[in-house]
Order: C-alpha cells, then sequence, then structure tokens
C-alpha cells in the first residue's frame, strides 16, 4: 500500500474514532512540523507551542480534509502555514529584507541590517568559536522576510516541489520560484557578510 | 536588468530558469545559454552564485530534534487529558476551578476529617471495615470477581434481562406449586369422610346455662395438683335471693 493510502486510511479511522490512528498521524507528522516551526520562529519553546497548536486544530478540523483537493502533507502544511503567518503576526516581528544594505525606512541614520546583525550579541571570533555554523544559519534565516523564509524553508529544508508550496502559499509557482531564488540569495548574501567581517 | 538581452536570454528569462538550473534540471542548449548568460551579466552572474551558496547553506542545516514530550503533550491536548503546557499557563495566570472546589470543600471537610482521623473513630472504621470484609467473604463475594465485572452497555442490559427472566421463572413455578396444592387440598376434602359439623358442639354448649366455664378453661397451669383449692363454685349452686330495701331518706 502506498504511503498516501496509508494517510488517507489512517485519517479515515481518526475521523471514524480511532485514537491510535491519531497517535499514528502525530508520530508520523510532529518531526516535520516541528521543524517547520523552529526553523520559521526560530526559538524551540515557540515551535514547541505552535506544533501543539497545528495539531489541535488539524485534530479539529480533520472532518474537512478533502482527499481529492490534495495531500495529506499539504493540507498539514497549509495549516501550519497559517498558523505562523498568524503567530507572525501577534509577535510583530516584521523584518524587511528586500536589501540587506538597505536602512529602515524610518531611521534613515540607521546601520544596514547586515551591521545590525553582527553587532548583536558577543564579538564575531567568539561567536565563530561558540557557534556552529547550522545555528549561524538559523540565525540568519530568521533575518529574512516572512514571505522568503517560508519559501525557502518549504523547498530547501521540506523538499517540497513547487506546485505543493504554490498551494500551500496561494500564490503562483513563478511567484514561489522568484521567492526561493531571492530568499536564498538574501541568506548567502547575509552570511558572506557575518564572515567576511569574521575573518 | 529585467529587459537586457545577452547571449540570446533575457535576465527575466534567466530568473525564470534560475530555479530549474539550480536544480539541475536544465539540459541541452538551454542550460549553454543560461551558463552564457550568467558569465556575461553583471547581475544574474552574481545572483546564480549567490542563490546557489544560498541553496548549499540551507541544505547544511540538519534536522531538528523535537523534544521528547511533544508527542505526549499533543495526544494529551487533542485526547482530551490536560497538557502539561496548558497546566503551566494555569498556574502562572490563575488559579483553576478545581483548585478553588477543593479549598471550599476543604473549610467543611476539615473538622470532620479531623474527627474521624481520632484513635477511636479510626478503631471503629477499622473494624467496620473487617466485618464488612468478613461478610463478603462468606458471601462467596471477591476482589477480583468485582474487577471482573462487565460493566458495558450491552452486558449490563444482557445481565438485566437474564435476572428478568429468572425471577419470572421463580413465580411461575412458585404459583404452579400453590395451585397444585390447593387442588390436592380439595381433593383430599372430597375423598375424606364427613365429620361431625361444629354446630352441634355450639348447641351443646347453648344449652348448658350452669354458667360455668368449660371444665377445660379452669385448669389453671401455674397450679399445683395438690394444691388446696381456697374457693371452688359447688356444681350445683343453691339460689340466694337477696331483697335489698332502698331506704329513703
Amino acid at each position: 500500500m502506498e504511503d498516501a493510502q496509508v494517510v488517507n486510511l489512517l485519517v479515515r479511522r481518526c475521523i471514524a474514532g480511532d485514537a491510535a490512528a491519531w497517535e499514528e498521524i502525530v508520530r508520523r507528522y510532529n518531526r516535520r512540523i516541528y521543524n517547520i516551526c523552529y526553523r520559521f520562529a526560530g526559538s524551540g519553546d515557540d515551535a514547541e507551542d505552535l506544533t501543539q497548536e497545528v495539531f489541535i486544530k488539524m485534530y479539529r478540523t480533520l472532518n474537512s480534509y478533502d482527499v481529492g483537493r490534495g495531500a495529506f502533507m499539504t493540507w498539514v502544511t497549509t495549516i501550519t502555514r497559517n498558523l505562523l503567518v498568524d503567530h507572525f503576526r501577534k509577535s510583530k516581528q516584521d523584518r524587511v529584507t528586500d536589501s540587506l544594505d538597505s536602512v529602515a525606512s524610518e531611521h534613515e541614520d540607521a546601520m544596514p541590517l547586515s551591521d545590525q546583525i553582527e553587532d548583536k550579541g558577543p564579538a564575531p571570533d567568539a561567536r565563530v568559536r561558540s557557534l556552529e555554523t547550522g545555528q549561524t544559519v538559523h540565525l540568519a534565516l530568521q533575518k529574512l522576510s516572512p514571505e522568503l523564509r517560508e519559501a525557502v524553508i518549504l523547498r530547501d529544508l521540506q523538499d517540497m516541489d513547487y506546485r505543493e508550496i504554490a498551494t500551500v502559499l496561494k500564490v503562483p509557482e513563478g511567484t514561489v520560484k522568484s521567492r526561493i531564488n531571492r530568499g536564498r540569495a538574501e541568506l548567502a548574501r547575509l552570511l558572506q557578510r557575518t564572515y567576511r567581517q569574521v575573518m | 536588468m529585467p529587459g537586457e538581452t545577452k547571449n540570446g536570454m533575457q535576465c527575466i528569462e534567466f530568473d525564470t530558469l534560475l530555479s530549474d538550473a539550480l536544480d539541475q534540471a536544465l539540459t541541452g542548449a538551454r542550460l549553454e545559454q543560461f551558463q552564457a548568460h550568467a558569465r556575461v551579466c553583471p547581475t544574474c552572474g552574481p545572483l546564480f552564485a549567490e542563490a546557489q551558496a544560498g541553496k548549499n547553506w540551507l541544505k547544511s542545516l540538519t534536522e531538528a530534534e523535537p523534544p521528547a514530550n511533544l508527542v505526549h503533550n499533543i495526544l494529551s491536548d487533542t485526547v482530551g487529558i490536560q497538557s502539561g503546557r496548558l497546566r503551566e499557563t494555569e498556574v502562572a495566570g490563575r488559579v483553576p476551578w478545581t483548585e478553588r472546589v477543593r479549598e471550599w470543600a476543604d473549610t467543611f471537610m476539615a473538622p470532620v476529617v479531623g474527627v474521624v482521623r481520632q484513635p477511636r473513630f479510626a478503631m471503629s472504621f477499622g473494624m467496620a471495615f473487617f466485618s464488612l470484609s468478613i461478610a463478603l467473604s462468606v458471601g462467596g463475594v471477591k476482589v477480583s470477581d468485582l474487577k471482573q465485572v462487565d460493566l458495558r452497555p450491552s452486558a449490563l442490559r444482557r445481565e438485566y434481562y437474564t435476572t428478568t427472566g429468572k425471577v419470572q421463572k421463580y413465580y411461575e413455578n412458585i404459583r404452579l406449586v400453590y395451585e397444585f396444592e390447593s387442588r390436592v387440598r380439595e381433593f383430599k376434602k372430597v375423598a375424606t369422610p364427613a365429620e361431625p359439623a361444629p354446630e352441634e358442639k355450639d348447641k351443646t354448649r347453648r344449652n348448658d346455662t350452669s354458667g360455668q366455664p368449660e371444665q377445660r378453661q379452669e385448669r389453671n397451669y401455674s397450679q399445683d395438683v395438690n394444691q388446696p383449692q381456697l374457693a371452688s363454685a359447688p356444681d350445683d349452686p343453691t339460689v340466694v335471693t337477696v331483697t335489698t330495701y332502698r331506704r329513703d331518706v
């Protein structure tokens, strides 16, 4: 039996009230959803809370899942993304990363965003010693705008195809590709500047 | 930049194909055109390099390990048990209503509990428990049997119907026995010869105008046989006529 069929069967059993089926769904998807939340929100605690909220919402709206309208994973990711957007709006962590060299509009004398990143925390050499590369990339990822961040997370970390990402983000495939490319480039620029200053 | 054409490819077209190129989905002439454009275009060339570098950075990220209790908390939240996170929120925010009810009940129950915990009451409860357990064991009730009692609705319903059937059967059997007994009694009455009618005895009694009680009734079970009879009425008493005169004053 294919994976999609297994998942659909699990969903049907779960709707029928089978608690074991629901536990199987949770075990299958908790890691993936947690990682999406963690990479987007940046904090482990927030990711844990958001993952729980995703599953609560999923549990309440499982009846509304339509097999004919797409894969279960796409549906789950859409729920996750919507909650992440809500969380982002609530936390008001809006960031402008169209250009790392651009300054915040209301503070013209402020430093470029790439400089602000290095100025926070300990000295660069100490940071390089203390932080692993993965953590540095993770921090840089948090500096991307939410639109670019979610696109690169779904593509490069969750290996979703462009069509699925377009469904989740509710934008055309071309826009998805453009956002992914811009997100990757912004991230690379940010990290290059970081390491250049360290060197 | 978007409108510029270099090596037969516009920058906007390059941007569209960038994802496919990074996914290594471009082949043949299209790939050559793309690479040629990247070599000569001062904007698209660095963009391609940066996008490739960014992709490699992202690929270097390893999967984050979820907390060990995440699945448990999710199941607790969804299947009904209160999760640790919600409990923490409640503790941080306000006292849950169950705690308040418990505190309110404690104000009434604390004195009662204090009295009950005195040694004499504890002894009484111990004896009561001991008696109950003995009564249950004598009655054949075992705790292990109680644990195995099937309390499902279907089982309870079946048990109810079985018990009702037993009671009805018992009642029908008892009625049958009574009917048999009454019939047998009737047959006996018909089969045995008729005894003297009780009216004759009554008639004899009615003719006895002596006014004396029956001999049987004179018997005093507490009286000894040799005990002297202090007073007794003769069998044939003399009739004494007493005339009284009323003196008018």
